[in-house]
């Protein structure tokens, strides 16, 4: 698939380079590929551009000053100098091969041959469709900044530079995709971020051998993560440049890929995937107890529909004082496959909402409602502490800040609910210690997932419990194995 | 607050905290999974509570069967934990692998269960155990090990791979 031809020059034939961009890039045949033919001091000069990717604005006054030339000036030697200056912009380099010229205008950028001459200029241009930042729907926040990432990659740096104004943050560009060409970009900050990580994750995305990624940042996480089958989100993404900036503080690397609006913080850990902005703009007490009844609530997603359904199957487990729990009525179908049944039910649901064109959600809604929470019960297919149980597992599922985490949940969720349903309290416990060690058994770039519950760090795991007000929250995560272990400058230093 | 001077003080801090910080997880992993041994107790899972092994074997006063002797008796599975960790540090802690530190659990189980019975006088003997206790109380101590032998492990190693780098 590699290019054999890329180290064709340019020819100072400017016929043969103009052959070159007929039989390669079908200028005359694709309507997006613009081409101008000017005759500058008696010399041919050409003009390349993309119709959709520059500001015909711009192209317009390059053309007038390049015209413009042929009142001024008359010597004819000097063209290439001439021509130089009078190109009015400020990104202007000189290229000298064909393929650079090719890869240049495909970009967006304009490319100028002369007569004569053995190299071209390009000017950068670029100024590519797109939308203007706006807060992003997956992370709202009360309160706080409201611009999140777009589709493009120069906007996104922009938006993380803004917010660390330091001259070691690092945005090393890479491009990946034989015939996609796209742009990724690593930033880490140079005197923090591990050596060793950063270095992985660029041999990775360098390794990475595809026609294009069309489907970004995702197809990239799946060419870095190791255990490619994992329902785990073994990255973090982020569409907020606040978050981003926060964890390149920490000393974490984030992957930006041209055309999503999401970035990769790597490495991740699942208590990564709990946290959110908005309790970081809450007072340190309230946001522990915004942290705890989330913990609560993705914990209920997980394990409260087996557990229920446990006492239901074996009533003797419960202690006296809780022997109320369980259905009143059994019904006709058994409480295992209701529970599946419903838990399916809401699977189709999110789905159906997740395509629903606006206009048809209010019905689906109602739908929804009548069908399951009414009529459902009415028939004596489901029994009303189903639906309730099933319901606040799903509640649960929507309160897990990362909507990947919540869907793997949902699945062990549902394998539980089957092995409780089959073997009782055995397969409960077998299946949650399963889970237990697969979790643990889980690394995301040499990290180990469950990391600071286990294995265990003290520290780590306190600032996963409370939410540390930020003067006190000295010192940097150590899983990212910071070469500069303190945000803060610590009392003896100080002293000192 | 140069750089140099903020590694250094890293490394010394390493040097003398790998032990402690053991033996600080050791005893924070015998309260969380003694605390879950209580919930298996209290919701029938299992037979036996972490109390019947440290306080009602010994002790038959009132205050033991109610939430006081469970309390004390999770605080003393944590003290008591301390040597479980001390062990394993003194042992394993170069067996780098979470798989180690369940085998731990297991065999922590084993002697508990079968070894130390006969000195336990309010549990049964192990063929006597309903089949639900034995299953709970064994993975009990499968994630109690991999909590105590891997964090170790794992501490002990990323420790070394920082003091490689320097």
């Amino acid at each position: 698939m590699k290019q054999k031809d890329n180290k064709s020059l340019i020819s100072p034939e400017i016929k043969n380079n103009e052959a070159y961009m007929k039989e390669r890039l079908g200028v005359g045949v694709s309507f997006d590929l613009g081409f101008r033919d000017l005759t500058i001091l008696k010399k041919k000069v050409q003009i390349y551009y993309l119709t959709g990717l520059c500001d015909s604005l711009i192209i317009q006054d390059l053309l007038e000053m390049l015209i413009k030339i042929n009142d001024d000036e008359s010597n004819s030697r000097k063209l290439h100098e001439i021509i130089e200056n009078r190109l009015i912009h400020q990104q202007v380099t000189t290229i000298e091969t064909m393929d650079e010229a090719v890869d240049q205008m495909l970009s967006g950028l304009i490319v100028v041959f002369i007569n004569g001459e053995k190299n071209a200029f390009v000017i950068d241009v670029r100024s590519y469709p797109g939308r203007t930042p706006d807060e992003p729907d997956t992370e709202r926040v009360v309160r706080g900044s409201r611009d999140g990432y777009t589709e493009n990659i120069i906007e996104n740096t922009a938006l993380t530079r803004r917010r660390i104004r330091d001259a070691r943050l690092r945005n090393e560009m890479l491009k990946v995709g034989e015939r996609s060409k796209s742009d990724i970009c690593v930033s880490y900050l140079q005197d923090i971020a591990d050596d060793g990580l950063v270095n992985l994750i660029k041999e990775k995305i360098e390794a990475i051998e595809i026609d294009g990624i069309s489907m970004a940042d995702k197809t990239v996480e799946e060419f870095i993560i190791e255990s490619k089958w994992n329902p785990y989100p073994l990255v973090r993404y982020t569409e907020r440049p606040d978050v981003a900036a926060s964890h390149l503080l920490e000393g974490h690397v984030i992957i930006i890929v041209d055309t999503s609006p999401s970035a990769i913080i790597l490495p991740t850990t699942f208590f990564h995937h709990l946290q959110h902005a908005e309790e970081y703009r809450q007072a340190p007490t309230i946001g522990t107890f915004v942290r705890w009844i989330r913990f609560m609530a993705v914990f209920a997603s997980m394990y409260l529909l087996p557990l229920w359904l446990l006492f239901v199957l074996d009533p003797t487990l419960l202690p006296k004082e809780l022997s109320y729990i369980g259905p009143n009525e059994e019904g006709n179908i058994s409480i295992t496959i209701q529970i599946i049944m419903a838990s399916l039910g809401i699977e189709f649901l999110r789905m159906a909402a997740i395509h629903t064109p606006t206009p048809l959600s209010t019905a689906m809604g109602l739908i929804a409602a009548v069908l399951i929470g009414q009529i459902a019960i009415d028939v004596g297919m489901f029994s009303p502490e189903v639906i309730l149980y099933v319901s606040v597992s799903a509640i649960g599922a929507y309160v897990t800040p990362s909507y990947e985490l919540s869907v793997a949940n949902k699945l062990i969720n549902l394998l539980l609910v089957i092995l409780t349903g089959i073997f009782g309290l055995t397969g409960f416990i077998i299946g949650i210690v399963l889970h237990i060690l697969y979790l643990v058994n889980l690394r995301s770039l040499r990290t180990p997932y469950l990391w600071p519950f286990l294995p265990f760090n003290p520290k780590a795991m306190l600032h996963i419990i409370f939410r540390i007000p930020v003067p006190y929250a000295n010192s940097r995560p150590s899983i990212v194995h910071p070469k500069n272990n303190y945000r803060q400058p610590t009392h003896e230093s100080k002293l000192t | 607050m140069t750089e140099e001077k903020q590694l250094d003080q890293n490394k010394r801090e390493n040097r003398i905290s790998i032990l402690s910080r053991s033996l600080i997880t050791g005893f924070i992993g015998g309260l969380i999974w003694s605390l879950f041994g209580v919930i298996m107790y209290y919701f029938n899972f299992s037979e036996v509570a972490p109390k019947s092994f440290l306080l009602r074997s010994w002790l038959t006063a009132e205050w033991t069967s109610g939430w006081l002797g469970d309390l004390v008796s999770i605080v003393f599975a944590g003290v008591l934990s301390l040597i479980a960790a001390l062990i394993y540090y003194g042992l394993l802690k170069k067996v780098n692998s979470m798989w180690m530190g369940l085998v731990f659990g297991v065999i922590l189980w084993g002697i508990i269960f079968y070894l130390l019975q006969p000195i336990f006088s309010n549990i049964p003997a192990l063929v006597e155990l309903n089949k639900n206790t034995i299953v709970s109380t064994i993975c009990l101590f499968i994630l109690y090990g991999t909590f105590v032998g891997y964090s170790i492990s794992y501490d002990y190693h990323d420790a070394k791979l920082n003091k490689q780098k320097g």
